[in-house]
């Protein structure tokens, strides 16, 4: 290339590429095409535009709706130069007393108020303004965004040459009351629990952590329910790592509805197949807080009362909010007997079974003889029997679930009387497996955690099998198998069987045992060790005799700052503020 | 590669409970021997050996951080002649997961499943560890952990309860041979230290790589206060002559002794930690010994190998003896400790020479650094 035409274009103006034409709003007759798929019909309505003419837009909305009774479109006219502005709501979902505000103001409002009237936009301007008393007012400029505003109770209002629709609350979604979760009740503690409703769930957890830096990131997932789910922490507590794991895993999801929490914790969960659950679903706002406070995150969705916990660990599925609210040593009683309980319920069939097809020596002579002088006339092996029984207990809860509440005690009655009794009177089963069977049942309902209770149940028929076949071996093969299981889980990163494996001595102060509040000085150290200090070592109740005590009340009297009673934190030697000694006296 | 890690504390837990199986499980030779009565004077002066291999072994992976013996043997002695060496180590972990999977099943096989094929109980060991070592060094840390307490709860217990069949005259008089059966009595122990080769390639899996050695030695010390406590307990409780014919003496000290009316069969507690121990065992030797072919066969990923190497474990562990004499026979003082040294200590004996002279030489070669994703 000769020299002259190189320089010529070094100093050659680049073109500018084209910017492409921006995309034209579709046609919305076409939303009357009876041949279209959802996906298209979401895909054209994603596309539509306000166009200003208010007779167009109105038509768009009713091409999107269809014949919806419950689309409310009010026509009025607005000011003296009477602009044709619409009211559009869904009449179930809004407030009807906050409706006729608007309407008063459209109307009445804008005639008797001293605005100059220079048009439409400026009439729109001035309502939003000066006029619009509703507590939450934004701007929209598409049909689908007005639409979306509808359905979550809000009004729409649109004014004729204006491109824009104002969205104002008037939400009044139907909620029930707040109750107490019938699946996690308490003796003590607070009565409340989530409802259906997003919005009072938060407040339900602002109630409780009032601070400003509970965070609410607030996520729309399914392209059909477009059902709201908030993502909730406390920032500067929970990992910035874990928040950026939960956000990639909630906004890659992709589906068509989200109906209830179980949907999205599916989505997000670390082992799709895992029999144990990997995250807390809950309908408790105390147990939510409390996890929010160790660091942790929580989900809440709407139109279910049950939020998730992550990330989680498998001892945490033992402990009850009780724990806390009882005395120390009756708290750690209970949860040594919740966890010994979810042994013996997944290992005594199994291990009953093991011992009586192989290892008969293993039991004392005495008892070994009434058990076979039992079984005399039963005319099954060991391990089906068990078996048996077992999938009649199975059968009977399940009934029991499903059954309306006026016939559930008849089922008792079936279950305990006709098929215990009867069954051992006609020689079908015998009374230790009864006893086996009824104390396994028993046992696995003192696990707190409902979900937790119920994979377990299923690892009971797998110990039975292992026992059935291998004797105490397998009984041994099926507990290093769910070890490893355990041991290989991770819950959004964080080893799944902590602090057990790894062993984190730290944390065991809130795991094998439940140490008094004031002992608890440290958050769990991997989910909150971002601030790991809960409250200064040191802080536990004293009766304060010594002289220096007295004195330091006096001084503070003085200086007129009230102290009476346990408020007024001990004086301590050498002058150290607690959580600098480091002791814990 | 995904590098994994571990904690100091779960090496700790891991070669302890891989030392203390072995030391239990069987063998009058670790418990009485032929020191008799004085086998505790016996099981205190292995101790000391222990640790002292524990050094030996490991303390070559604290000049090459980061590298497994297989890689710095490579490093140190050229390609094919570290290769030759590799194959040496290699056949250590088959042979040690081998043999004490072997013991194992034939304890279970003997005492409780007597109508069960021994090869069946092998297979289903292998199989469990070969699930573990698939799921990461990682997760058998964290099983080490969990079955940590469990296991020092079920020896303790162990102990503790044929305390009641405990009868001190059965330890008099003291030293009575002399000390030429006492000192012949430390070579198997010595020689089953051999265990914890596995140091070499856990270390650079290490949350704390630079304390790897100095955990061996805590790990081989605690084992050994284990072993020096069965060896008071065994012929103790069964007389100095008697407990060194017995095949499990432990086990069978355990089954003798019934200090209450209603729990009689204590010998389980043993068993159990037993199972727990050896499931840690050749969980951790499967790893190594895949890691090690992975790391010679110039892999990146030790798992596709996991699966073939667990089968010819099975198939060592059941064909390489006849029956649990032909085990015992091994452990005899006069085959175990040459074979040991044959095949681990003179092979580190030479990797030591050769670091010591390319170190004075100023040849010593650089040590590579190394890729891959850490795990938190």
């Amino acid at each position: 290339m000769p020299f002259w035409r190189r320089l010529t274009q070094l100093f050659k103006k680049k073109k500018a590429p084209k910017s492409p034409d921006p995309p034209k709003s579709p046609d919305p007759e076409v939303l009357l095409d009876d041949e279209l798929d959802i996906s298209e019909r979401e895909n054209i309505e994603r596309q539509l535009k306000l166009t200003g003419k208010l007779k167009d837009d109105l038509e768009v909305l009713k091409l999107m709706a269809g014949p919806s009774p419950d689309v409310v479109i009010t026509e009025l006219k607005a000011g003296r130069s009477e602009v044709p502005v619409a009211l559009c709501r869904i009449s179930a979902l809004s407030d009807q007393q906050l409706v006729e505000n608007i309407k008063h103001m459209l109307g009445w409002g804008m005639l008797e108020a001293p605005i100059p009237e220079k048009g439409a936009a400026a009439l729109y301007e001035q309502f939003r303004t000066r006029l619009l008393t509703s507590s939450e007012v934004k701007e929209v400029q598409t049909s689908i965004d007005i639409w979306n505003a509808l359905a979550h109770g809000n009004s729409a209002v649109l004014f004729d040459g204006v491109d824009k629709a104002l969205i104002c609350n008037t939400e009044n979604v139907p909620v029930r009351s707040l109750k107490e979760p019938e699946g996690e009740t308490l003796i003590r503690g607070p009565r409340e629990g989530f409802i259906e409703s997003l919005s009072t769930n938060i407040a339900l957890l602002r109630k409780r952590i009032k601070t400003p830096n509970l965070w609410v990131e607030k996520v729309t997932l399914g392209h059909l329910s477009r059902t709201d789910v908030a993502i909730v922490y406390i920032k500067g507590l929970a990992h910035e790592e874990l928040l950026a794991e939960v956000r990639q895993r909630v906004h890659r999801i992709e589906v068509d509805a989200v109906l209830e929490s179980g949907y999205i914790e599916d989505l997000i969960q670390d082992q799709a197949y895992s029999i144990l659950p990997l995250v807390i679903r809950t309908e408790r706002v105390d147990r939510v807080a409390s996890s929010l406070l160790e660091g942790r995150v929580a989900i809440l969705t709407d139109n279910t009362p049950f939020a998730l916990i992550l990330p989680i660990t498998l001892p945490m599925l033992f402990q009850a909010p009780d724990d806390y609210y009882e005395k120390v040593p009756i708290g750690i009683f209970f949860r040594w007997l919740r966890a010994g309980a979810f042994l013996l319920s997944i290992l005594l069939p199994g291990v009953y079974v093991a011992i009586l097809t192989f290892h008969d020596e293993l039991m004392p002579a005495e008892l070994l003889v009434r058990i076979i002088a039992n079984r005399e006339s039963v005319p099954f092996p060991v391990w089906f029997e068990v078996l048996m029984m077992e999938m009649v207990f199975e059968l009977l809860r399940e009934a029991g679930v499903r059954l309306p509440r006026a016939i559930g005690p008849a089922i008792s009655i079936v279950g305990a009387l006709v098929l215990g009794e009867a069954a051992i009177r006609a020689g079908l089963v015998s009374p230790a497996v009864v006893i086996i069977v009824a104390l396994t049942a028993i046992s696995s309902f003192t696990v707190p955690t409902f979900s937790f209770g119920i994979g377990a149940r299923l690892y009971r028929f797998f110990f039975i099998l292992l026992g059935s076949i291998f004797g105490l071996f397998g009984i041994q093969f099926g507990i290093l198998s769910l070890l490893i299981l355990l041991c290989s889980y991770r819950s959004f990163g964080y080893p799944y069987f902590a602090p057990l494996g790894p062993l984190i001595v730290s944390d065991m102060k809130d795991t094998l045992f439940k140490a008094p509040v004031w002992a608890m000085t440290t958050r769990p150290k991997l989910e909150g060790s971002r601030e790991p200090e809960r409250t200064p070592p040191g802080r536990q109740p004293r009766q304060v005799l010594d002289k220096e005590a007295k004195e330091q009340k006096w001084d503070l009297k003085k200086k007129s700052v009230k102290t009476e009673g346990a408020g007024a934190p001990p004086k301590r030697k050498g002058g150290r503020k607690p959580h600098e000694s480091g002791e814990n006296q | 590669m995904k590098v994994e890690k571990i904690s100091n504390r779960q090496l700790l837990f891991i070669l302890f409970m891989i030392q203390s199986t072995i030391i239990l499980s069987t063998l009058p030779v670790f418990t009485t021997g032929n020191a008799d009565q004085n086998a505790w004077i016996a099981a205190i002066m292995s101790t000391f050996g222990m640790v002292a291999i524990a050094a030996y072994i490991g303390g070559l992976s604290l000049k090459f951080p980061g590298l497994t013996v297989i890689e710095y043997s490579s490093l140190l002695l050229g390609k094919y002649a570290g290769a030759f060496f590799s194959f040496s180590f290699l056949w250590v972990f088959l042979h040690i997961a081998a043999t004490d999977t072997r013991i194992y099943a034939d304890l279970i096989g003997g005492q409780f499943l007597r109508e069960t094929s021994f090869t069946f109980i092998i297979t289903v060991m292998v199989v469990l560890s070969a699930l573990a070592v698939y799921m990461g060094i990682e997760t058998i840390g964290r099983a080490a952990d969990a079955l940590f307490p469990w296991f020092l709860l079920f020896v303790l217990l162990s102990l503790g309860v044929s305390l009641t069949g405990f009868d001190i005259q059965n330890l008099q008089p003291v030293l009575a041979q002399g000390w030429g059966p006492v000192l012949s009595s430390t070579a198997s122990p010595i020689g089953f230290a051999a265990h914890v080769i596995a140091l070499t390639m856990l270390i650079p899996a290490l949350n704390k790589p630079e304390k790897g050695v100095t955990v061996g030695m805590q790990a081989m010390l605690a084992a050994g206060i284990i072993l020096t406590m069965a060896a008071v307990l065994v012929p103790g409780v069964f007389g100095p002559q008697h407990g060194k014919y017995l095949r499990y003496p432990f086990f069978t000290m355990l089954k003798t002794v019934s200090p209450t009316q209603f729990f009689e069969r204590f010998d389980v507690l043993s068993v159990l930690a037993w199972g727990f121990g050896l499931f840690i065992d050749v969980a951790v030797y499967l790893y190594c010994g895949s890691i090690g072919l992975s790391q010679l066969m110039g892999l990146r990923d030790n798992r596709p190998l996991i699966g073939p190497m667990a089968v010819i474990w099975v198939i060592v562990a059941v064909s390489s003896y006849d029956d649990i004499f032909d085990v015992l026979r091994l452990f005899q003082p006069h085959v175990l400790l040459p074979y040991v040294t044959t095949f681990l200590y003179l092979p580190f004996l030479l990797l030591w020479l050769v670091y010591l002279v390319r170190y004075f030489t100023g040849t010593l070669p650089a040590v590579p650094a190394k890729k891959g994703k850490e795990r938190s």
